[in-house]
């Protein structure tokens, strides 16, 4: 195996009063290979967002603090780098969609618009911005393109937002992608057609897919590997089969035992038995 | 969009009855008018009237009739912009309105450009340093400023640049100079613009609180929101984030706030016009109040409601031509 | 921070609010200033506070005021420590509320027999064996032979054209103009609490009246509309028409805002709760509603303070103030400015007493503000 493409060492990042701090993120490490579809899962809370910003330092210091640990990506290290390097890295090599598509595109500035900012910040040699953006639109499943260039968020509905998030985010090419509960705020039947569209862009495309749930039921089919968060911690780690074939922690058997099964009875819930798993 | 605008349009009716029901509520229970209701000799601010006011007074308001009819007549004149003639010169009150309004309407507007050109920059600068040093001196010295009378203001800016007990940069008094109608046209407009800077630096500086606040309120609202955070994912800078994505959204509710700060202005005329004797809409009001010269100080005080009226339609309307969320209902 | 969990509403704006060290200043500032302004007869002014002369000890000063001083000096320390004292009194509610009610009657009574005794003599020239002067030894409507003349040791701030001193004028116009935009802005809050709590809580045609009433309201310039009530009218240009006028213009912002705040208060549940429990209208917005909207309405009262002083300063430049005895701040910059060229001190020291007065409400509203509202908390 190569070098891998991402590797996250040690990872520590609080909040809050520096004597008594919230540990968000507390000592996690993973790593992902080209092309490789990672899932972090974990409840609410758990640090999975936090994880994920922290790749491109995109949290905000204060409130954030990063406390420990290394990143490095293709190589390089993130957490050393100098601001300029660091805009290039962000949208160009790792691009984010987030989970409220509805607040993270800028309400007074049309969709073309949102999406030609990321293409003339990090592709300067491409001539036809237009039909690059057109074809952005096309590439997610917005038909006439053409023609919605000018539309502004409020005007889409919450799928077609979330697209347009994908669109932006994949019209750079990037190597990694991290989609941080893409489908959570979407109804179910659009959730179904986001993931479907994440799928087929990622056999079109050689991209890496940092894919941060709460669901177990999407990393199933969709994710090679699979982390569990826990409380800031990874608590489990390894092919996505294999873990939910024999989950080793009590907690992702937990999780995994929330999914309600397909073709089963619809039976009550399962509360997460926390006692049980400290 | 229209719907939105035509709506805004109707609410304005309703408005403008009641600007006329207060004004004619107003003149009706002015002591000397009221007095004349009940048939009596009334009196004009101490003095008895004459009887040739006496008889204008009672024509103009209808002050004979019963109040219904009065009313209506009231507002066929004001329909005409009908104010009557003026008790001191016997000229048409509109006419002399007309003269005047031009100089207040450049002093409320440069001061308003002028308060908005200062207190947007300051009020973002505040909010980028939430909380430190620089946010804290912007508020002090924003609030100190408003706190200050601007006749104060006016007396010790004519003592330290107008005049020559200090320096003597600018003229004390006078919209232009006295000979300025042999002025060239640059040379006209230059003298008229040395006239105009200490108006207006008086009637400025106590808006940019109330701005800057706002300015920072909503920058401050902006600046906590999501869709930064894409964009700086986007991997633009820093700059471009603050200044292209979040300034676009703060400024939307600003541009509206100016119509609030008319009243304020308006009243601002008064006091400047008449420190540095400038013949504005101010002045005029002020002279007539003084003289008792109703029928002018009713005029003055109509328009004036209609024109803030008005301020405030046009920062509905422009609020819906910024806002895109609007704009595409 | 940590935030004891068992805390009030109003505990938990106290504790914001004191974190503000601008607000603070302010706060302990306007204290001060009414402290000064109620005691103004103790520190400036040629009655003695003690006098002894001709082995008889004398206390001039007390004799000099004015009943409505006399009830003013009895009854607010009255009620402060009928305050302090409410917990063993009110042990017994019965009996507190007896011996409360008798005191306060007694006392009232005793005060009604306060009659005005004008004092013309001047302890500062007059002999005795001993006597403690007030700070400021001089009346404020007295003259003195020297007009116009700085600063000094006997006159701290100077003298006007008729030769009075400024300090004791300064400091008995406090009472003048602390009592216009507090008095103004009572007036203010209680019409705009009314209409805005009626919008609010009745809606529908109400709010939709209201609603316009408050847009008419506020086309109008305040300084105009209230020059012109002053000017159409024939009044004696008296401190409770200027009052009262500053008032009935500058209630909008405070009907808004209770407005604002029913509407969304009228969402939660609670005021619904109350109803179902059966209480009347005027109890739920009395008892539920109006204190979960006494912050903001504080900030609005605050700020309309400081520009109520402002509005009158105004008016006194333009010649409609008030000719009450002690003339207002406003009112002794006016005066001055005829001769700031040489008198400076006639303008700096009352122009900067209330610019500081002023912008003490200003600190205060603004730190008020931010402590109501948690979103623009510096952390
Ligand atoms: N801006 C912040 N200020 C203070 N604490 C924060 C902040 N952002 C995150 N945290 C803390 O970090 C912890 C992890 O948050 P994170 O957003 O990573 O959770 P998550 O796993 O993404 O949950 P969710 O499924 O709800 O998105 C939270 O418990 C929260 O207390
Ligand atoms: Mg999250």
């Amino acid at each position: 195996m190569s070098a891998p493409l991402l590797r996250v060492e040690n990872l520590g990042i609080e909040f809050g009063p520096a004597d008594a701090p919230v540990k968000a993120v507390d000592g996690v490490s993973f790593a992902m290979a080209a092309g490789e579809t990672l899932a972090v899962v974990g409840e609410s809370g758990s640090g999975k967002s936090v994880t994920a910003l922290a790749l491109t330092r995109l949290l905000a210091t204060p409130p954030a603090r990063y406390v420990s640990g290394a990143i490095q990506f293709q190589g390089r290290e993130v957490m050393t780098m100098p601001a300029p390097e660091l805009r290039a890295l962000r949208g160009k090599q790792i691009a984010y969609i987030f989970q409220e598509p509805s607040s993270s595109l800028n309400p007074v500035f049309t969709i073309g618009y949102q999406i030609r900012e990321a293409i003339e910040q990090h592709r300067p040699e491409v001539r036809d911005v237009r039909g690059e953006i057109v074809r952005a639109l096309d590439l997610v499943g917005i038909r006439d393109a053409a023609t919605r260039l000018g539309d502004y968020p409020h005007q889409l509905s919450g799928g077609m937002q979330q697209r347009v998030m994908i669109a932006m985010a994949l019209a750079c090419q990037p190597n990694l992608l991290v989609a941080d509960e893409p489908t959570t705020a979407l109804d179910v039947t659009i959730q179904k057609q986001i993931m479907d569209l994440l799928r087929e862009l990622k056999s079109k495309t050689n991209m890496a897919i940092l894919l941060i749930t709460h669901n177990f039921g999407l990393v199933s089919d969709f994710a090679d590997r699979v982390v569990v968060m826990f409380r800031g911690k990874i608590v489990e780690s390894g092919p996505t089969a294999e873990v939910l074939r024999h989950p080793q922690h009590p907690y992702t058997r937990a999780l995994i035992e929330c999914v309600p099964k397909l073709g089963q009875k619809q039976r009550r819930l399962k509360v997460i038995d926390y006692a049980g798993i400290n | 969009m229209t719907t939105y605008i035509l709506r805004r349009l109707l609410l304005v009716i309703p408005t403008l009855f009641g600007i006329t029901l207060l004004t004619f509520l107003l003149i009706r229970l002015a002591p000397g008018n009221a007095a004349l209701i009940k048939g009596q000799t009334g009196e004009n601010g101490g003095h008895a009237m004459t009887a040739e006011v006496r008889e204008q007074t009672i024509k103009l308001y209808g002050l004979d009739k019963d109040p219904l009819t009065a009313y209506g007549d009231w507002l066929v004149k004001l329909a005409h912009l009908d104010f009557g003639q003026s008790l001191v010169d016997h000229r048409p009150v509109l006419t002399k309105i007309r003269e005047r309004i031009g100089l207040s309407v450049s002093l409320t507007g440069s001061a308003l450009v002028l308060s908005y050109l200062i207190a947007v920059p300051v009020g973002i600068a505040a909010a980028l340093r939430r909380g430190q040093r620089t946010d804290r001196m912007i508020s002090f010295v924003v609030f100190l400023l408003y706190s200050i009378p601007t006749f104060v203001a006016a007396l010790v800016l004519i003592l330290l640049v107008a005049g020559g007990d200090y320096l003597n940069l600018l003229p004390m008094y006078g919209a232009n100079s006295i000979d300025a109608s042999e002025m060239s046209g640059p040379a006209w407009a230059w003298d008229r613009i040395k006239h105009m800077i200490l108006p207006v630096i008086c009637l400025t500086y106590g808006s940019l609180a109330s701005i800057s606040r706002y300015t920072r309120v909503s920058m401050l609202e902006v600046l906590g929101q999501d869709f930064l955070r894409t964009a700086r994912a986007k991997g633009l800078s820093e700059r471009r984030v603050i200044f292209s994505q979040a300034l676009r959204n703060a400024l939307i509710p600003i541009v509206t706030v100016f119509a609030m700060e008319l009243p304020a202005l308006i009243g601002g005329t008064i006091i400047v016009e008449e420190i540095f004797t400038l013949p504005g809409m101010g002045q005029l009001v002020f002279q007539s109040i003084e003289a008792r010269d109703q029928f002018v100080i009713m005029g003055v005080v109509t328009i004036s409601a209609f024109v803030t009226l008005f301020g405030y339609l046009m920062a509905d309307i422009l609020y819906v031509l910024v806002d895109p969320r609007i704009r595409f209902e | 921070m940590n935030a004891p969990v068992d805390e009030s509403y109003s505990q938990r704006l106290a504790r914001r609010f004191s974190r503000d060290a601008l607000a603070l200043t302010g706060f302990w500032l306007i204290i001060l200033a009414f402290v000064l302004a109620a005691l103004a007869p103790f520190l400036a002014n040629n009655h003695a506070i003690v006098r002894v002369a001709d082995g008889q000890i004398s206390f001039p000063v007390l004799r000099s005021l004015e009943p409505i001083e006399w009830r003013f000096l009895i009854n607010v320390p009255l009620a402060g420590l009928i305050y302090a004292l409410r917990r063993p009194l009110f042990r017994n509610p019965q009996r507190g509320g007896l011996i409360v009610a008798v005191v306060v009657i007694v006392v009232q009574i005793a005060l009604a027999f306060v009659q005005p005794y004008n004092d013309v003599t001047n302890d500062r020239t007059r002999p005795a064996t001993f006597k403690l002067m007030p700070l400021i030894a001089w009346s404020p409507l007295e003259s003195s032979p020297d007009a116009l003349v700085g600063p000094s040791w006997n006159h701290l701030c100077g003298t006007d054209s008729t030769g009075r001193d400024v300090a004791a004028r300064i400091l008995h116009g406090a009472r003048t103009s602390l009592a216009i935009g507090f008095v103004s802005q009572v007036i203010a809050l209680g019409v705009g609490v009314t209409f805005g709590a009626l919008a609010g809580y009745y809606r529908r045609w109400v709010d939709m009246v209201i609603c316009r009433f408050i847009e008419v309201m506020e086309c109008f310039p305040s300084l105009l509309l209230i020059l012109v009530i002053i000017g159409l009218s024939d009044s004696q240009n008296n401190m409770i028409v200027i009052m009262a006028v500053i008032g009935l213009t500058g209630w909008t912002g405070t009907a808004r805002l209770v407005r604002g705040e029913f509407l969304r208060l009228g969402g939660q549940s609670f005021p619904q709760a109350a109803q179902a429990l059966g209480a009347g209208d005027l109890r739920v917005i009395l008892r539920h509603l109006l204190p979960n909207s006494l912050g903001p309405i504080l900030v609005t009262a605050t700020f309309g303070v400081a520009s109520a002083i402002l509005l009158e300063s105004s008016l006194s430049f333009l010649g409609f103030g008030m000719q009450a005895p002690t003339p207002s701040w406003g009112d002794l910059i006016s005066e001055g400015r005829r001769f700031i060229d040489f008198a400076w001190w006639l303008v700096f020291f009352p122009g900067v007493v209330m610019l500081v007065t002023i912008m003490s409400y200003n600190f205060v509203g603004e730190g008020l503000r931010d402590a109501v509202d948690p979103r623009l908390q510096v952390k």
